[in-house]
């Protein structure tokens, strides 16, 4: 039996690093177990970034009989493709970080909630004493949602905000936004801008204010990974990320698949994650023996599945892969890890577990 | 942006009406999920059921106004709607009842949407009887006022020094206008030493 698998990724447009690495995961694994006898044969399509074209082509593939679907890169294409799924039956792999507040019967969540992002990486500021905090995101679902919820982590524990601002999405008109950083004197810039917007906003802010390159944490990004780092150049020097695997814990798997595949040659969680879906799905089927969506999806999720990226257990109700997060400060364009939890936490897209506390690093240790 | 409306029920607890156990065990593993304590019910609840309840999530397509302990839109508690058939027979006994919040059973899986409206709806309705309680108070208490106008104006003087009084013995006593009157006509001039 070969197995269909739709790839849709946008390879090409405005976020396209996002998609190479994300399709090179998935080729790669499908290479991997090519090579071991799985039949897997994949439908790749690429929306180029436009979101209207996201829908169709779930469409067509799921008529074509296509039943499941890695991709999407934003929470937006990701939405304009849960109405094909759920009129087709299909079953959506998505692989990337992103906003929670989200558990449909027709997608499972692979990427980091803001339980993995938001919540270790506005602890970690505060644990460091700054005490100027700026806001700055893309105007869509993932600016919105990750900044309120910063907002009110950061405020709950008494870090001020000294300034709020959204982007429209492709904008790279920033000037004012930088005047009121340094007007504000903002220690902290947590930066929820997607795509090439970042880059420019990010080498304007280095210009500006040269001053703060390189000092820990003078940017705070919820979901950079190496798929687009290289576009920051010295800029990045400093960034915090938060996310569910960086390069420098990358097996030789995943280092594999990305000499392949991606064409920066770099390991990211985008990559990891698509990896890691295609070991899941795969591990799925022949547990069930069958790739009826249903029937894979619950034994998938019986229990956990051996993987690129370790043991990866999926919560059979909200659908969310537990991760292990992690945090990194890049440098000269590569990421090192300084904290990660010692076992994957179970996602909370909801955030039902969290109360405004000051946290005492409840499952972070320190690595040097 | 305007402040997130009420998106936190954790350690609240949930009623969960329905007659067949697939949807039902499906709801309460989702209320599990969001830290929300759910019991499942088949039959008719009683008063006992529902002490300590916050929320209840009922069956539209099995519902009937027996089933619940309170009158048709009297909820005490915010009330999400499973909607199944759609027959406008059942929709109609659903609006009937003032359900908060719908969620087609077809959908469960945006079941935290539906408990965020339903329980913004069911605090704007509460404020919205709020409201409607004290201007009904106040129009019922216009006759009131005249009458204790009138009845002051009787003692001596005219109503304008009679209405100046009844307007004092308010400020001073800060009620309302209307609970003076109401006050002057049921004890008599010296309300203010019946009143505390």
């Amino acid at each position: 039996m070969t197995l269909r698998l739709g790839l849709i990724f946008s390879t090409t447009g405005p976020y396209a690093a996002l998609g190479q690495s994300a399709l090179a995961g998935a080729l790669g694994a499908v290479a991997t177990l090519r090579a071991q006898g799985v039949g897997i044969e994949p439908v790749i399509r690429d929306p180029g970034g436009d979101a209207a074209r996201y829908e169709a082509e779930t469409a067509a593939l799921l008529e074509d009989g296509v039943q499941h679907i890695l991709g999407a890169i934003t929470s937006w294409s990701r939405k304009e493709m849960i109405p094909a799924l759920e009129r087709g039956g299909g079953l959506l792999w998505y692989p990337c970080p992103y906003e929670g507040f989200e558990s449909n019967d027709h997608v499972v969540y692979l990427g980091a909630a803001p339980n993995h992002h938001v919540l270790p990486a506005t602890d970690w500021i505060a644990r460091q004493g700054m005490r100027r905090v700026y806001l700055v995101g893309s105007n869509y679902v993932w600016g919105w949602e990750t900044l309120r919820l910063a907002r009110e982590r950061l405020e709950a524990l008494g870090v001020g905000i000294v300034g709020e601002r959204f982007v429209p999405l492709g904008s790279d008109r920033h000037d004012h936004v930088l005047d009121e950083i340094c007007a504000q004197g903002a220690d902290c810039v947590i930066d929820s801008l997607i795509g090439p917007p970042n880059a420019s906003f990010l080498r304007g802010l280095a210009a500006r204010d040269p001053g703060r390159v390189g000092r820990a944490g003078h940017v705070v990004s919820f979901n950079q990974t190496e798929a687009d780092i290289d576009a920051l150049g010295p800029a990045a020097d400093g960034l915090l990320s938060a996310g569910s695997l960086f390069e420098g814990d990358a097996g030789a798997a995943l280092k594999g698949a990305a000499r392949r595949f991606a064409p920066n040659g770099r390991v990211s969680a985008f990559l990891a994650s698509a990896y890691a879906a295609v070991e899941i799905l795969v591990e799925g089927c022949r547990r069930a023996g069958t790739d009826a969506p249903r029937a894979v999806f619950r034994a998938a999720t019986e229990r956990s599945v051996a993987t690129a990226m370790g043991e990866v257990r999926i919560d059979p109700v909200l659908r969310h892969a537990a991760i292990a997060p992690r945090l990194a400060l890049a440098e000269g364009g590569r990421f090192h890890v300084i904290e990660r939890a010692a076992t994957p936490l179970p996602a909370d897209p909801y955030l039902t577990a969290q109360r405004a506390r000051v946290p005492p690093r409840p499952d972070l240790r320190i690595v040097r | 942006m305007s402040p997130a409306p009420l998106h936190n029920f954790a350690g609240r607890s949930a009623l969960v009406l329905h007659r067949s156990d697939g949807p039902g065990r499906n709801i309460v593993a989702r209320c599990d999920r969001l830290a929300i304590r759910a019991r499942m019910l088949r039959g008719d609840v009683s008063p006992e059921d529902m002490a300590g309840i916050d929320m209840v999530i009922l069956d539209i397509d099995t519902g009937d106004d027996g089933q619940l302990p309170w009158g048709a839109g009297q909820a005490p508690v915010p009330l999400i709607g499973l909607v199944g058939s759609e027959s406008p027979g059942r929709l109609a006994w659903a609006l009937a009842q003032e359900v908060d919040a719908y969620l087609p059973l077809s959908a469960l899986g945006n079941l935290f949407s539906a408990l965020v409206i339903a329980h913004e709806t069911f605090a704007r309705k509460a404020e919205r009887r709020r409201r409607e309680a004290r201007a009904a108070g106040r129009a019922a208490g216009q006759l009131d006022v005249i009458r204790a106008v009138m009845a002051l104006a009787a003692t001596g003087g005219d109503e304008a020094v009679a209405l100046k009084q009844l307007r004092a013995m308010a400020m001073v006593e800060r009620i309302s206008l209307e609970n003076a009157a109401r006050r002057i006509l049921s004890g008599g001039r010296d309300a203010r030493a019946g009143g505390r």
